[in-house]
């Protein structure tokens, strides 16, 4: 549930997005397009936007006569300073990393992960610098927030 | 006919980790998209991250129990169509592969032996699909530096990169 927060908090946290849920909450069942008039955003915005909104699960949608129609999905979120330190310190990949490589582990990490940033570097390769299955990695990039 | 995606597994991995997976699939399919992943994807997608949640299942239970749920994700799909995994023809491709190959080496300026099997697969796959049927393959991948090896044989094949 932890990474289910996360993601909430993120999406939420873009004052663009908030308004694209809030606005489906009064009108459910717009499309992109009305949706980019009644918001004033740029209908390639507003396809990524909801894209994102959907990846977060806070958004869903169906198609009806052709058209992608979009409706919130239900959600709550509770957030205090303990929920947050619960939240960041139960189990995941970057956890075990760090437990199994230390802080030296997070250096290389930070290198590798840059070179992979500038294409110098491809995942498997990264994975196979690091000591790690690729798996592993990718599970990593998605924790600290370097795949969207 | 359908349009032929070859997706990378990262695609795949965090998808399956946000619970989101079947969902895009669902939605590829539903916009004509024939999702296709090279065999050895495959593995590194099901029978690597199996081994690590047996490893760590005394542990991290949580942790194991979380990835095996993003495996079983991500076999389900296979196991309903929703992506196909496809054998790559060593024999026909083995000079596409060692420049695959030399290429990846040179990014990381590692030896030949050392490149990971998965990216050669996933770009003589798309090279492959792009003779058999003569038409642009869609891509989808995270990784910059297998889209700049894949770059390198932008002559020779019809490709185009699908956002995620």
């Amino acid at each position: 549930m932890s990474e289910r927060t996360v993601s909430i908090l993120k999406e939420v946290g873009n004052p663009n997005k908030a308004r694209i849920i809030a606005h489906l909450t009064k009108h459910k069942g717009e499309n992109a397009e009305d949706l980019g008039k009644h918001l004033g955003y740029p209908l390639p915005t507003v396809y990524k936007y909801l894209r994102e909104l959907e990846v977060a699960r806070v958004v869903r949608s169906e198609v009806k006569d052709k058209t992608r129609l979009y409706y919130p999905s239900d959600f709550k979120l509770e957030v205090s300073p303990r929920r947050l330190m619960e939240i960041f310190e139960e189990q995941s990949i970057l956890n075990l990393y760090k437990n199994r490589f230390g802080d030296e582990g997070m250096t290389r990490l930070s290198e590798v992960a840059e070179k992979v940033n500038a294409g110098k570097m491809t995942y498997r390769q990264a994975a196979s610098t690091l000591g790690i299955t690729y798996y592993e990695f990718v599970s990593l990039l998605d924790e600290t927030g370097a795949i969207q | 006919m359908s349009k032929k995606l070859v997706v990378d597994s990262s695609i795949l991995i965090v998808l399956s980790r946000r619970g989101a997976l079947e969902q895009y699939l669902k939605q590829k399919k539903h916009e004509g998209y024939e999702i296709l992943i090279p065999r050895a994807v495959a593995r590194e997608l099901i029978d690597e991250p199996r081994r690590l949640a047996v490893k760590i299942a005394g542990k991290s239970p949580a942790l194991a129990s979380r990835i095996t749920q993003s495996i079983e994700a991500i076999s389900r799909a296979i196991e309903n169509d929703l992506v196909r995994v496809v054998t790559v023809y060593f024999r026909k491709y083995s000079r596409i592969m060692d420049n695959v190959r030399k290429q990846l080496s040179q990014l990381e300026a590692k030896p030949e032996h050392a490149v990971k099997k998965g990216d050669p697969e996933l770009i003589v796959l798309i090279i492959q699909l792009y003779d058999k049927f003569n038409e642009r393959i869609f891509v989808s991948t995270d990784d910059k530096g297998l889209l700049r090896a894949l770059k390198s044989f932008s002559s020779r094949v019809d490709y185009e990169i699908l956002e995620s």
